[in-house]
């Protein structure tokens, strides 16, 4: 698409990288089809295209007003759309550039702000959010529908094995999954233990800064990341192999820290670092696929992996941070086939399940429209287990599971570690 | 030829002038079928010969007085064929007066009709315009598709001259198989097959006897072939029967009892109706021999989504053609005005607007 | 803005989603052919028949022109509104109404996706034929008002070949109903007529698809030759055996390049051509014509024939297909793409020309194109920063779509006139022949409100841009033979 900047950011890093995104652009229109809002509101301004459009219009110094932050509000950033584009535009990076620019530009109303703020503010904490959380558990049935669906069960978590081993890796806390399911880290541990590799933690780090940065707040985002990095950086000087992320919404933002703090004098070279390392635990273990093999062999006898009466039906969800945002498709599924689970076909796989961090709060008529598609589609094959990879889309699909044949949903590696103990 | 489009196109404009309508015909081996016959002949078979034919190109160019017996005698040595076999009321059968009636064979439901082969026509309007239209490619947009408006127009548009067509190559093996069934049945069952990736291409039904052709590779008819079951047909007769459908020798057919073609969808159960029929096209056409209360048969094929025509004999002061929406009606005489604004060219051989 | 017709469209139907605003009109003022656009009265977009009846009642009241438009994905600018008209966006009727499993077929709203078709048939056994590259997302109204066509034409034909009956609402409202659920309808064939018609007679509110049942098996095979003559000989030869792939499509290197850059579908970068080839019917059919293929493709010297060994593989090569031209973006993002279809005996030598007039122009030309149904798709790159390129390589683009004119062939084969090849009309008719498309035109819309100045140009156009066929109201070439 030929462009035409406007002056204020032409020459400025958001500017440059915005126009060669925009210029990448033909406008073919094949990112329509694999957009989850354009295809419940069939309204071009809903579509990855139209929010191009928008963003290009801004960007080039045209008028700009809350009709263009109320499209670019009801993106999901699911980047469904980086799948399907044949031309490689880095959407994902064009609309954190553009809310951004347009969050300076158009002032929210009290509303919007307070809420905002307050999710900003409490998320991030696992103190905060856990005694939140305490206090919703206690009182479920009291509360409210809105809030009450999103306080999931807690599943007991097990023993996290000692640091025995020389491989060791580095795990992310976050900020919700410990307080919410402090099951997955845990047995991610004892999972990565019978591989030969020990999971470590870091005082001090916590939230990724994923919510900030999908708030548009740049400064607290780059806080964030900065305290993760300081947190990490004693373990990485003493030969830490890679820093496991269990979430893959989480794991896309360190990915993209290098990115981020890529002109900061101090930080740089360090975030550079730091996203280089960064693995998902389903590379990490894809990696030591022989090793799984040898294990899983050794339980041949109590799970015989062709028996048919031991099978399991996995319907397996594959997050939009995980396949569209890391681009990692089939390896969790080749995984779990290894550990002997059946899985069930999931129809428009390919869509998000309306959780989007803190989209399902902000934007929930378009979060319940596709929640309930998703979660359709998961039970569409009648599986025993539905599994994510993701701590946002586990609470959010939960959420909508009908309460009477409620299918329990897990993380994948919940599984493998079930399998393994 | 070129002067024979000039006298051609200077009789057109006289009797534009003069209001005298023009009968056009080749054959006349339709000469029965449409709205009775007004007008002074115009004769186009002089007008006649291959113009190009590459069978490597899959496409063939030809004159419209051309003889389907010719067009076909020179095909067979390329070992090609018109894809919707049409068929010959007798043995003058021409081009033209082929794709001017847009009737097509047996063949039709699983390869396609007339129309869907029909590529570009170059045509003399009413008032004597040599024009083109189409092309002699397999893909081509540009321009309104007018070429395809003249099939089936009964010639009401425009003399056809110059025709040109996609051909296919003529089916390797071919085998007909046969089947008792009832008349609900044989349709269930030529619907069900068509729903499946079998080489089917012709389908008939009379008097509780299904037939079926498979075309195609050799080693495909033979597969299909074992998965159908049913009677296998004596080498000859198959293609003796299938020729007496598409030409309609069949003594059902040769009736003078008025002979009506219903056209509904091919899901349509039994109509009970108390005259004969034949079915073909899977169950998309029912063939009725006998005479029957025109309207009232209208009325209640309209309601499955079909039309009638009457086909040969009967009264044509019924309407030949099943009458149009109002709405379509009114465009139907609007562009037989844009084409032929004196009315003069097959005046009244399409008789429902 | 049109404060009398926007209050009409709020006031007959209250719950029609208007857009009247700049910023939000936009995104709307071109189509997936980017190099022109402009910015609509408005865009409206309905959701039901009954309210396209109104916009259009309102529109003929008021004489304003309108331009109606489905995804958007259409490369000729057809669908690009008019700055005095209103734009119908169709998107939002986007509804199956039925799918009829046992007589094969399948009724649905305009806004319907393509492949979205396919994939309610999918259950059944059964699938919608035409497949455009852009079919994941390009709309069922859009295909039948392009005739759209796909790379499996040569087999299973073009949308006017599968399609029964259309529901058109015509410019003052009149609902037609053209075609039927059986194979034939009485009186002339409106339904051809109204495939291809580039939205200038009406508008589609309902289209009835014949469905085709899959084939029990395909193969895909993927040929590597030295050179593009060989490839295009090896294309004849296919055809010339009596084998009628269900595609058959042809690449040249430097899009073999850009597909393998972005899409790695695994294609060998040594090769000057690419042939893709897909046989489908019973396994023993398929077997008997695989045979003839490869022995034709050795004949014809391919370097390398590789068979797609699982439907994963396959998929793969046809995703790198389909996204070839988006692909070709990350060459250049500036390309002009050109439709013409000749006689298939001609591709060597048209595609010589082509290669030769770009080097005169000093401008790249990549070829992906549907070789079996001799459909080109010649890319012309050029900068649309660089001041005159961009009227240079239409320049050029008009030049190759004359050639095409030349050998007997057509100007456009599957995108359609829309804005872009308006001047190319003039050349491939004669002023009588789009006289007469005016003429029909008038019979379905007398106003000319409905997408005018699209499709077919204006007489007095052709003279301004001095076409050929106007001068003396003779062609050049009388004895050429042209359709």
């Amino acid at each position: 698409m030929q462009t035409n900047l406007a002056e204020w950011i032409k020459d400025t890093p958001e500017g440059i990288e915005a126009d060669a995104i925009l210029r990448k652009c033909v406008h073919c229109g094949f990112c329509l089809a694999t957009c989850p809002t354009y295809q419940l509101t069939g309204d071009e301004l809903d579509s990855p295209r139209g929010r191009i459009y928008l963003m290009k219009e801004m960007l080039e110094g045209n008028d700009v007003t809350a009709k263009t932050q109320h499209h670019l509000d009801r993106c999901l950033t699911c980047r469904a759309c980086e799948t399907t584009c044949p031309s490689g535009v880095q959407y994902g990076r064009l609309v954190d550039i553009g809310r951004e620019v347009i969050e300076k530009k158009v002032p929210r109303g009290l509303g919007d702000q307070l809420k905002r703020s307050l999710l900003k503010n409490t998320l991030p904490h696992t103190a905060l959010f856990s005694i939140g959380l305490g206090i919703g558990r206690a009182v479920k049935g009291l509360l409210p529908d809105g809030i009450g669906k999103y306080v999931t069960s807690r599943r007991d978590e097990g023993v996290w094995p000692q640091p025995v081993h020389a491989r060791k890796m580095l795990v992310l806390a976050g900020c919700v999954q410990p307080a919410m399911a402090p099951s997955i880290n845990c047995a991610t541990a004892r999972v990565l233990d019978k591989l030969g590799i020990s999971l470590i933690g870091a005082d001090k780090a916590g939230c990724c800064g994923a919510i900030a940065h999908h708030l548009n707040d740049a400064h607290d985002a780059h806080a964030y990341v900065k305290r993760n990095i300081d947190a990490w950086w004693p373990a990485i000087e003493r030969g830490a192999e890679a820093i496991v992320v269990t979430a893959s919404g989480c794991g896309t933002m360190v990915a993209e820290y290098g990115h981020l703090l890529r002109n900061d004098p101090v930080y740089a070279v360090k975030a550079a670092r730091v996203s280089a390392l960064y693995r998902d635990v389903s590379q990490v273990i894809a990696q030591e696929r022989t090793q799984l093999s040898a294990v899983l062999k050794s339980k041949a006898d109590i799970y015989p992996v062709d028996a048919e009466v031991t099978r399991q039906k996995v319907a397996f969800q594959s997050p939009c941070s995980l396949q569209h945002g890391l681009k990692i498709r089939g390896v969790v599924e080749g995984l779990l086939r290894d550990a002997g689970f059946d899985l069930t076909m999931v129809p428009d796989g390919h869509l998000c399940c309306g959780s989007a961090g803190t989209y399902s709060l902000l934007q929930p008529e378009m979060s319940a429209q596709l929640l309930a598609n998703k979660v359709n589609a998961l039970e569409s094959g009648s599986p025993d287990i539905i599994a994510t990879a993701n701590i946002g889309c586990m609470a959010h699909i939960e959420s909508g599971l009908n309460a009477s044949s409620r299918t329990p949903i897990l993380h994948w590696v919940e599984l493998l570690d079930r399998r393994l103990a | 030829m070129d002067a024979i489009v000039s006298s051609i196109s200077e009789r057109i404009r006289d009797a534009a002038a003069a209001k005298t309508p023009l009968s056009i015909h080749g054959g006349n081996s339709k000469a029965f079928y449409g709205g009775a016959i007004v007008g002074e002949p115009l004769d186009m078979r002089p007008y006649s010969g291959i113009i190009e034919y590459e069978p490597k190109e899959l496409v063939l160019t030809v004159r419209a007085g051309t003889t389907l017996v010719e067009i076909e005698s020179v095909m067979d040595r390329a070992s090609q064929m018109l894809p919707f076999e049409p068929p010959h009321f007798a043995d003058g059968s021409t081009i033209g007066g082929t794709v001017a009636a847009g009737l097509s064979g047996p063949r039709r439901p699983y390869t396609g009709a007339v129309r869907d082969f029909v590529l570009g026509t170059r045509i003399l309007s009413g008032k004597g315009d040599d024009l083109r239209f189409g092309g002699r490619v397999i893909k081509n947009v540009a321009g309104y598709d007018v070429s395809r408006l003249m099939t089936g127009a009964m010639g009401t548009l425009g003399v056809l001259l110059d025709l040109s067509f996609k051909v296919l190559p003529k089916p390797v093996a071919e085998l007909t198989l046969r089947f008792e069934f009832e008349e609900a049945m044989a349709i269930r069952q030529f619907n069900e097959w068509a729903g499946k990736p079998l080489p089917i291409s012709a389908t008939s039904w009379f008097q509780g006897v299904a037939m079926l052709r498979l075309s195609g590779a050799a080693a495909g008819v033979k597969a299909a072939r074992q998965k159908l079951g049913g009677e296998l047909v004596a080498d000859e007769a198959g293609p003796l029967f299938w020729r007496s459908v598409r030409d309609q020798r069949a003594a059902f057919f040769q009736s003078t009892a008025p002979l009506l073609r219903l056209s509904v969808p091919p899901t349509t159960m039994p109509l009970a109706l108390m005259t004969p029929h034949w079915i073909e096209w899977g169950g998309a056409v029912r063939w009725l021999s006998g005479a029957a209360d025109l309207s009232m048969l209208r009325e209640k094929i309209a309601s499955v989504g079909g039309h009638v025509t009457l086909f040969r004999h009967g009264d044509k002061a019924d309407g030949v053609f099943n009458p149009l929406q109002p709405v379509l009606a009114k465009i139907h005489r609007e562009l037989k005005t844009a084409f032929d604004p004196e009315n003069i060219l097959n005046r009244g051989r399409m008789d429902n607007f | 803005m049109h404060a009398p017709l926007l209050a009409d469209f709020q006031r007959i139907t209250p719950t029609l989603k208007v857009i009247a605003d700049t910023e939000r009109l936009k995104p709307f003022e071109t189509d997936a052919f980017i190099s022109h656009r402009a910015l609509p009265l408005c865009a409206v977009l309905p959701e039901s028949e009954a309210q396209v009846v109104e916009i259009l009642k309102a529109c003929n009241a008021r004489g304003v022109p309108l331009v109606t438009r489905g995804a958007g994905t259409g490369i000729s600018g057809g669908a690009i509104p008019l700055e005095n008209g209103v734009l119908a966006v169709l998107s939002r009727m986007k509804q199956i109404l039925a799918v009829d499993p046992a007589a094969r077929t399948a009724r649905v709203q305009p806004g319907v996706a393509n492949a979205a078709v396919t994939k309610a048939a999918a259950p059944f056994g059964l699938f919608y034929a035409p497949d455009p590259s852009s079919q994941i997302v390009c709309s069922i109204g859009g295909n039948v008002a392009e005739n759209a066509g796909g790379v499996h034409c040569l087999k299973y034909g073009l949308t006017v070949h599968n399609v029964l009956r259309i529901r058109v609402v015509a410019l003052n409202g009149d609902i037609l109903e053209i075609g039927s659920a059986a194979l034939d309808a009485p009186g002339y064939d409106l339904l051809a007529l109204m495939h291809g018609s580039e939205g200038l007679l009406g508008l589609i509110t309902e289209v009835t698809v014949k469905l085709t049942p899959e084939p029990e098996y395909i193969e895909t095979l993927l040929a590597a030759f030295p050179s593009v003559t060989d490839a295009a000989n090896a294309v004849n030869s296919i055809i010339g055996a009596g084998v009628i792939p269900a595609a058959l499509e042809m690449m040249d290197k430097m899009v073999i390049n850009a597909c393998e850059k972005f899409m790695s579908a695994g294609f060998p970068l040594d090769a000057e051509a690419l042939l893709l080839i897909e046989l489908d019917g019973a396994p023993e059919e398929v077997a008997e014509y695989l045979a003839t293929v490869e022995a034709i493709l050795r004949a014809s010297h391919a370097q390398e024939i590789r068979r797609a060994c699982d439907d994963t593989e396959r998929e793969k090569l046809w995703k790198s297909r389909k996204g070839a031209f988006a692909a070709l973006a990350t060459i250049c993002p500036d390309y002009y793409t050109m439709d013409g279809t000749i006689p298939r005996r001609c591709l060597p030598e048209v595609l010589a020309r082509y290669a030769q007039l770009g080097a005169e122009f000093g401008m790249m030309i990549a070829n992906v194109f549907h070789a079996g149904d001799g459909n080109l798709h010649p890319v012309i790159f050029y900068d649309a920063a660089k001041p005159g390129e961009m009227a240079r390589s239409e320049e050029l683009g008009g030049k190759l779509l004359e050639i095409c004119i030349e050998v007997g062939g057509t100007i456009t084969g599957e995108h359609g006139v829309g804005i872009e090849k308006l001047k190319q009309m003039c050349v491939q008719f004669r002023e009588s022949e789009l006289a007469m498309f005016h003429v029909i035109k008038a019979v379905f819309d007398p106003e000319g409100l409905l997408n005018p100045g699209r499709a077919v140009p204006e007489l007095k156009r052709c003279s301004e841009w001095g076409g050929m066929h106007v001068r003396g109201g003779e062609i050049p070439r009388a004895d050429m033979p042209r359709f």
